[in-house]
């Protein structure tokens, strides 16, 4: 699809398009960037801690720090900054501005409102003074259970995001009008079929929040079925990986192709990736699940197959985006069979984030593939393995791609100019070289069984026995890893700060994203049938869920048999502690 | 309707077009990363086995020198 028409809006900044919708997307990133300090932080804070490095709080107090680094990193930080993408994604590419700025803020604003009321509640668990308590961890599934005003919060985070997608199908729906015959524009087409299922997975834990969870945190009912939430929650939890993912993804498919100064490989070929995960983020959850004893093998089995058939459309972006990246190198000049690698801008921080962040993905999927397989994730379960393994996924693919691009977008939705393009080569370099200690470290961790979520993962009268290496120079690696890390996240957020604090510049790049070798028209217009694929969608999740939650609510009661709740004590009674002693040990 | 795509590229020397462009170092460096999914499967089973003794084929064990 070559464009030959040049648009007038061709030599300006978004700030010069849409000015109002600017604002939003910049209150949007700042939310997002005030959870990644904030969460960053209590991340080293627990990598101390957990290795015996440096221990100030107490260990009692570690799991509201975990929940808060949980919470605010994989939930507020990524969802913030998909927002904000989103809404840039969907007015760019249909060269027009949303349908009523008043909305747009609206939900912005639920978002922030829902944070709070969750931020103060976790934080209950540490300050006395905040009569709240929240140490339910991200997962926040019975029997542990929180203050309501955590589970409100949520609700009102997700309805506010649920309302952010209605935006962005009203925009398409008013520019659709206009343009009736046009194919939808790739980065839209993103947007919405990511947001198709967002609303299919959130439904789960809406349903889990409103009819179990809230009304047993208010005492209006007194048990839930433990096994009921889980599930619900992971009917949810796996799909919400593929929803941070997505911005990440839309990122590498538009964006790094124009920066490695090429086009993308194939626009059918996007389409067809997010058509997939529409219909195959959700109805894998039970993967999460494969050490449930109450959900019968056949289940399983069925997520674990659904799960294989995941990797394609990730396989397929590993392709369409490196072919994208060499079409560039080699427009620049590359030759050779891996000679075109040199011919990157390796120099341009937004590009080599974005690229590093790839790589990191790589070598995720190495570790996702075990965590997937039913019998080899028995190794691997709950153990610190999978701590590495999704501090390569969310915390690098997803996080590292989101701050290379606020490089890009930051300038984009300000008008100011990037303060300092070293600082951000060197930051994320530093990230990259972070997480490969931190995150390496933790897998090999966790192939010994050194379990996540824990404290003080020291034992008496008992050792942890690595084939390779020790525990000290693995808990070295991880605090080592955990401090560069801190480094990266401060040279980010200064170069953020001081980026605002620049003159308004008008040498900014425009506001552009890449073009395609091969368009639209060279794919079947049924791929934009989102109605179908929706339709679709629901009839995998009717038939990966129904029988398993039908056997759940027959064994367990719909409301449990007679299970009240649990809340982290903050002091720990010793008998408790040797009756559970004993419980463990034969 | 793509008013916002790139149109020109600053640091281009040339322009390969969708029927020239042949991804090949895509395929290989895509070729070199299964190579090292298969290794690393190849290595997870010898970490399983190292670990835990013999657990689903205990036979191997003994033929490749890790009992
Ligand atoms: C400064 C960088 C970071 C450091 C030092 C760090 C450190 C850690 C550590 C040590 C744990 C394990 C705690 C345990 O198992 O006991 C953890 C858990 C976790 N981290 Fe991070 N992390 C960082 C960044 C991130 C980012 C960017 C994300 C996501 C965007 C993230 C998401 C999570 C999640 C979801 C958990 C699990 C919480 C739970 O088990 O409930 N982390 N982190
Ligand atoms: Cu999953």
């Amino acid at each position: 699809m070559e464009v030959t028409r040049m648009s007038s809006t061709a030599s300006r900044t978004y700030l010069d398009q849409f000015p109002a919708e600017a604002k939003v997307i910049k209150a949007a990133f700042w939310s997002s960037f005030m959870a990644l300090a904030i969460g960053g932080l209590l991340g080293l804070v627990q990598a101390l801690h957990r290795t015996d490095v440096l221990r100030f709080i107490d260990s009692a107090d570690y799991y509201t720090v975990l929940t808060a680094h949980g919470i605010l990193l994989a939930i507020t930080f990524t969802i913030f900054f998909l927002v904000g993408i989103f809404t840039w994604a969907v007015t760019t590419s249909l060269d027009r501005g949303v349908v009523d700025i008043r909305f747009t803020w609206a939900w912005y604003i639920m978002m922030v409102v829902g944070t709070i009321l969750v931020g103060v509640s976790i934080l209950g668990g540490v300050v006395d003074a905040i009569p709240m308590y929240a140490d339910v961890l991200f997962t926040f599934y019975a029997p542990l259970q929180a203050h309501p005003a955590f589970y409100v919060g949520l609700v009102l985070f997700v309805v506010g995001s649920w309302l952010a997608g209605a935006d962005w199908f009203r925009t398409w729906w008013a520019w659709r009008k206009e343009n009736p015959d046009e194919r939808i524009p790739l980065p839209t087409f993103m947007a919405l079929t990511t947001t198709l299922f967002w609303y299919l997975c959130t439904l789960g834990v809406a349903l889990s929040i409103l009819v179990f969870l809230l009304p047993w945190s208010l005492g209006i009912v007194d048990s839930v079925n433990p096994l009921l939430t889980r599930t619900l929650f992971w009917y949810f939890g796996h799909a919400v990986v593929y929803f941070w993912l997505m911005p990440a993804y839309m990122m590498w498919y538009i964006m790094l192709p124009k920066l490695s100064g090429g086009k993308l490989f194939s626009d059918p070929l996007a389409r067809v990736v997010f058509v997939l995960f529409l219909l195959l983020s959700t109805p894998v959850g039970i993967h999460h699940q494969y050490l449930d004893p109450g959900i019968a093998e056949g289940y399983k089995f069925i997520a674990m197959t659904n799960t294989m058939f995941l990797l394609l459309p990730s396989l397929l972006t590993a392709f369409t985006v490196v072919a994208s990246m060499e079409h560039g190198a080699r427009q620049r000049g590359g030759t050779g069979y891996l000679g075109w690698l040199k011919a990157l801008p390796w120099r341009d921080p937004v590009f080599t984030g974005m690229a590093l962040a790839g790589l990191m993905f790589a070598a995720a999927g190495f570790s996702g593939m075990i965590n997937a397989g039913m019998n080899i994730n028995y190794l691997v379960h709950n153990s610190w393995w999978v701590v590495g393994h999704f501090h390569l996924t969310v915390g690098t693919a997803v996080a590292l791609t989101f701050m290379a691009a606020a490089y890009w977008f930051i300038p984009q939705v300000t008008g100011k100019e990037l303060w300092s393009r070293q600082l951000a080569l060197g930051q994320v370099l530093v990230w990259f070289v972070g997480m490969t200690f931190m995150s390496n470290a933790m897998h090999r961790a966790g192939l010994f069984g050194m379990p996540r979520r824990t404290a003080e993962p020291q034992y008496q009268g008992f050792n942890f026995d690595p084939a390779v290496g020790t525990v000290g120079e693995i808990n070295a690696q991880v605090a080592l890893g955990a401090v560069l890390l801190t480094v990266a996240l401060a040279m980010f957020l200064l170069n953020m700060v001081l980026t605002s604090f620049n003159d308004d510049s008008d040498s900014l790049p425009a506001n552009t994203y890449a073009g395609t070798l091969s368009g639209p028209e060279d794919s079947p217009a049924v791929l934009d049938n989102l109605k179908l694929w929706t339709a679709i969608a629901v009839v995998l999740v009717i038939v990966g869920y129904t029988l398993p939650l039908a056997s759940i609510v027959e064994s367990g009661g719909l409301f449990g048999p007679d299970i009240g709740g649990f809340q982290l004590a903050i002091e720990t009674d010793p008998a408790l502690v040797l009756e559970s002693v004993r419980e463990v040990m034969p | 309707m793509a008013s916002a795509t790139e149109q020109r590229e600053t640091d281009q020397v040339r322009e390969i077009g969708h029927e020239e462009y042949d991804p090949v170092g895509t395929a290989i460096l895509i070729g070199i990363y299964f190579l090292i999914l298969v290794l690393l499967w190849l290595f997870m089973y010898f970490v399983e086995f190292l670990g835990n003794g013999p657990t689903v084929v205990g036979a191997l064990l003994t033929v490749v020198g890790l009992a």
